[in-house]
């Protein structure tokens, strides 16, 4: 029965401890390896501009209704007409930022690096507790759990009968591998620890920046809502908005209300019809 | 942009070092946070850290940070001496470094050795081309030596990259103010605008400009943005409220004698003129008679 299974103590001192202080070990070790490896990104001058233009195209869209009708028309016609906009992006091109990546061979590099000093390192770790400490229970936690959690907790052991809360060797060496970020953060500094599931959902994406694909987007996402925008100037104008709030504010701070209560609702009425 | 209570708690701070009651690095810390500048208590306070080994141990790897604040503080302050110790410090503990550079290119602006800093600045722009701070010293530089157009180049092929910058735009604004060339200022203040609408310096500055500008298409768009100047601070502004009253009275001259389809002018103007009436009555109340004399002039003309 489950509860008859005694831990040797020896398996504490020999499996739990030595597994957990060597992958926090290795972690570390990984840091400053990569931070070895890593190499001075020069930003290129074309993705910097691009972010700028997508934030001033978006201050555009956002303040349109703050400048003058005619002022907005000459930036707008300035971002994306078909021929030169600073939005405008060919057909065909830039669309593919995993072909353009591929081109790059710098960026291939950089992937490459990153992806080996994190393949290394778990492969030769995973072969080592695989080769050492494979197919035996090395805890046992605290509380019970369902059947589910068997092929988490006890990858390694085919026994249907032990009870779920015993750990086998390589779970503890999975629980480590994904739990550690905590440690990390504390030990190397908030944004210095990078997390393995980070790592992996990089890896299955291939490496894609994020960001840079976003900025794709998004230039051609401003590029339509800049188009709309206009349709919606020509509702909102400028002006009589402006000098509306600025008499009734002066009306409230004044003290002749009453007097030209009446003209004022007439102007805004006459406002309103604009 | 600096809060308003992160201004207060600033002010706190500082009198509260200046007083001896420690805090000093605080403060420094959030100086260089705020990026404000008060260089002469900068240097004050964080030479005293600095001379102190205890202190200055005690900070850890901030120390270097403090050696440049306290070097930018002195260059401000033309104590290049002081300058010079931190930026040797700095110099021996980081021998590669650009940001040293860059510090001592400054240094040597801060001399007033044009030629030589301009060579640095231009070297260190060759090794990382995004480097915006050195980007600006040039502009900088250039305005230091008088050479406005220079600094206009400069700035413009600067925003040609870095086009989000709104500081940069607004000194590329008070330049050309300063060549007159309002039509490219008006530009500039449109840009400023609509990175931060609510801010009415802005609205305020780009009336001015067309206020300048002139023309009665100008006028009118001037008078829109005194008016949204007046909303945005509660109709405490006084030369927002003035320059309605000097927009109407010039839209009244321009066309006069044509039919007017701008009804709300006499309302805002009359309201504008109590409003600073008012004004003038609770602040300088000995003014009143020079106020009141020199808009019946106006009201004449208009």
């Amino acid at each position: 029965m489950a509860e008859d299974l005694v831990l040797d103590t020896a398996i504490r001192d020999w499996v739990l401890i030595p597994l957990t202080v060597v992958m926090i070990l290795i972690g570390i070790l990984r840091y400053f390896v990569s931070k070895l490896m890593r190499s001075q990104q020069n930003p290129d001058a074309k993705v910097v501009r691009e972010g700028q233009v997508v934030i001033r195209a978006r201050n555009l869209r956002a303040g349109a209704n703050f400048i003058p009708s005619k002022s907005f028309r000459a930036r707008r016609a300035h971002f994306s007409n078909e021929e030169n906009g600073l939005l405008h992006v060919p057909k065909g091109q830039g669309q593919n930022p995993q072909a353009q990546m591929f081109s790059d061979p710098n960026m291939a590099m950089d992937m490459m690096k990153k992806n080996l000093s994190m393949i290394i390192p778990q492969t030769l770790t995973f072969a080592w507790v695989n080769f050492f400490f494979s197919g035996f229970v090395a805890a046992k936690i605290p509380f019970p759990l369902t059947q589910r959690f068997r092929s988490m907790l006890q990858n390694g052991i085919d026994l249907s009968t032990v009870d779920v809360s015993y750990v086998s060797s390589r779970s503890w060496y999975f629980l480590n591998l994904f739990g550690l970020r905590g440690l990390f953060s504390l030990i190397l500094g908030e944004e210095n620890a990078m997390d393995d599931t980070q790592r992996m959902m990089q890896m299955s994406g291939f490496g894609m920046d994020p960001t840079k694909v976003g900025i794709f987007k998004s230039v051609s996402n401003r590029d339509d809502s800049l188009e709309v925008a206009s349709g919606l100037l020509n509702l909102l104008s400028t002006g009589p908005r402006f000098a509306m709030l600025a008499v009734t504010l002066l009306l409230s701070l004044g003290h002749s209300i009453g007097l030209l209560f009446f003209t004022t609702l007439e102007m805004s009425l006459a406002c309103l019809g604009v | 942009m600096v809060t308003k209570t992160e201004e207060t708690q600033l002010n706190r701070l500082e009198s509260q070092v200046d007083n001896g009651g420690g805090g000093a690095w605080e403060y420094l810390c959030m100086v260089r946070k705020l990026k404000v500048r008060r260089s002469v208590k900068v240097l004050k306070h964080g030479l005293l850290i600095l001379n102190d080994s205890k202190k200055r141990s005690s900070l850890g790897p901030e120390e270097w940070t403090l050696y440049e604040q306290v070097a930018v503080a002195a260059m401000d302050c033309q104590s290049l001496e002081v300058a010079k110790d931190c930026a040797n410090a700095l110099q021996k503990k980081f021998p590669e470094s650009k940001r040293v550079g860059r510090l001592e290119a400054m240094l040597l602006e801060a001399k007033g050795s044009w030629g030589e800093a301009e060579k640095a600045y231009s070297s260190l722009l060759e090794d990382n081309p995004f480097d915006q701070v050195v980007h600006k010293r040039r502009v900088a530089l250039a305005k230091a030596q008088g050479n406005l157009t220079g600094a206009i180049d400069l700035l413009n092929k600067y925003l040609e990259t870095f086009m989000a910058d709104h500081d940069a735009w607004r000194e590329l604004a008070e330049i050309y103010i300063s060549l007159q060339m309002y039509k490219q200022a008006a530009f500039c203040y449109e840009e400023l605008i609509l990175s931060q609408p609510t801010v009415p310096l802005y609205h305020l500055a780009y009336a001015d400009v067309l206020y300048t500008l002139g023309g009665i298409e100008n006028l009118l768009t001037a008078k829109k943005y005194y008016s949204s100047t007046i909303d945005l601070t509660g109709g405490k502004n006084t030369r927002a409220l003035f320059g309605i009253c000097l927009c109407t009275s010039a839209i009244a001259q321009l066309s006069k004698g044509r039919n007017k389809e701008d009804k709300d002018s006499p309302d805002l103007q009359s309201l504008a003129t109590a409003a600073l009436e008012r004004e003038y009555k609770q602040r300088a109340s000995d003014k009143l008679s020079v106020f009141t004399s020199g808009f019946k002039s106006l009201k004449v003309s208009s």
